[in-house]
């Protein structure tokens, strides 16, 4: 089996962070009013 | 074989950073454009249907239009195409900000954006990364690019949420429209060489490849599975919230579980392009439609709480759009990739047709019996009959007679 790269676990990292940093954005109360009002109107 | 006779290939990193980019900002930019629905309807006065009924064109157009982007893309180059789109998406959010009459903005939101998003989405891409990735990496690479998509429909809600609240919603749409330019430079990134000054000599023709498409079973096959992939997705997308607001649900239940489904689509196409290196296709497209048919079951079966809708969501995320780098990658596996972006948007068309039955269905089925009941079940029917269908698909690449020489 190949060896994983440091380079390799840190992107998949920064990946993680920046998903679960955009999901938090959708966690904040106003955004979750708006999106519950109106954006699966048009999904 | 002479340099001449084999065009240069563009390099697996350049296609998968220009395509990923491409479709994250396609993607991404229209799966926001519920958000727009108040605003738009408030300050101009008119009804949710008048909005509503734009957004069903701008479905519709996409599916019809995608069998002609990808006709031009594979005859001149997605380079043309995607060049074409982005400025075409660019005018059309443009447009559909400044439009006064609901015709205006029907032709704007509905037909431009449906056109531009024809051609800078996936079939015309997939092209690209069929003609320049090795047959050894292209269902992968297909999923990279599925993943961006997927990215970018969950980056870019938050964020055009943020738009119009800072800026206002028409100048939230001038900012998208500026977004949508990128496509343009990016699209140098997938000139093809070989497409360059209509050099290409096509061996079978648009009409034979399509001919020849449409008759053969395995590709009958994928278009029925996809046809049930529009149908599920887009019914539990737009029905979910009435379904959990019966139930007596919070709203915010609804936005949690949106944002699972988003982040987990990721995770998904990612995964389900990986697989297909290893795993024949039809047995990934199968477990998918198998797989999502249980989830709803299991579903319906266990008490509605909070925590079953996010277990749902979750599930019901990785297997969104995982169909998408399984299904066109069997087509370019079957047909070759010579009209690879036309084929993709005529499998495309059937998904647009289940989710406009999804949609429709939906509601019509809503008001005969007063329950999504019965639509549930026929959402789990359909997975079980694309599960089935798709398990006889031929992989193998079509055996064409040898052309007689004159």
């Amino acid at each position: 089996m190949k060896p994983v790269s440091a380079f390799r676990v840190a992107l998949w990292l920064v990946a993680l962070v920046l998903l679960l940093a955009v999901f938090a954005l959708y966690l904040q109360p106003d955004l979750a009013m708006t999106l519950a009002n109106q954006l699966w109107n048009c999904f | 074989m002479t340099a001449s006779s084999t065009p240069a290939r563009l390099s697996m990193t350049r296609v998968l950073l220009c395509g990923a980019a491409i479709v994250t900002l396609s993607m991404g930019v229209r799966h926001g454009f519920g958000l727009w629905l108040q605003p738009v309807t408030m300050d101009r006065g008119w009804t949710r249907e008048t909005f509503a009924f734009a957004m069903a064109v701008q479905n519709l157009t996409w599916g019809v239009a995608g069998l002609f982007a990808g006709m031009v893309a594979d005859r001149f180059g997605a380079f043309r195409v995607l060049l074409a789109g982005g400025v075409i998406y660019a005018g059309g959010l443009a447009l559909m900000a400044v439009a006064t009459t609901p015709w205006a903005f029907m032709a704007s939101a509905g037909v431009l954006l449906g056109i531009a998003q024809a051609g800078t989405t996936y079939a015309v891409v997939y092209g690209v990364i069929g003609r320049n990735i090795a047959p050894e990496k292209r269902s992968w690479a297909m999923g990279v690019a599925a993943a961006a998509g997927s990215f970018g429909q969950f980056l870019m809600v938050p964020v055009e949420n943020g738009l119009i609240g800072s800026i206002g919603w028409q100048s939230a749409l001038f900012a998208l429209g500026a977004a949508a330019l990128l496509i343009v430079p990016l699209a140098f990134g997938l000139r093809e060489p070989g497409f360059a000054g209509g050099q290409a000599k096509p061996q079978q023709s648009i009409m034979a490849a399509l001919r020849e498409a449409l008759a053969y079973p395995s590709f009958q096959l994928l278009m029925a599975g996809y046809f049930v992939c529009g149908f599920q997705v887009v019914f539990i997308g737009v029905h979910m919230p009435s379904y959990l607001k019966d139930h007596g649900l919070t709203p915010d239940v609804a936005t949690t579980a949106l944002a699972l489904i988003g982040l987990f689509n990721i995770v998904g196409t990612y995964t389900a392009g990986s697989l297909g290196q290893r795993v024949q296709k039809r047995y990934i497209l199968s477990s998918i439609y198998a797989l999502r048919s249980l989830v709803i079951v299991v579903f319906l079966s266990v008490p509605l709480t909070p925590w079953s809708v996010y277990l749902f969501a979750s599930a019901m995320g990785l297997l969104w759009l995982s169909t998408v780098p399984p299904t066109n990658a069997t087509v370019a596996q079957i047909f070759g990739v010579q009209y690879l972006s036309m084929l993709g948007g005529f499998v495309f068309l059937s998904h647009q047709v289940g989710s406009f039955l999804g949609v429709w269905l939906g509601g019509k089925l809503y008001d005969a019996t007063g329950s999504y009941d019965v639509v549930w079940w026929i959402a789990v029917a359909l997975g079980i009959f694309a599960a089935i269908v798709n398990l006889p698909v031929r992989e193998r690449a079509i055996v064409r007679a040898a052309p007689v020489a004159a």
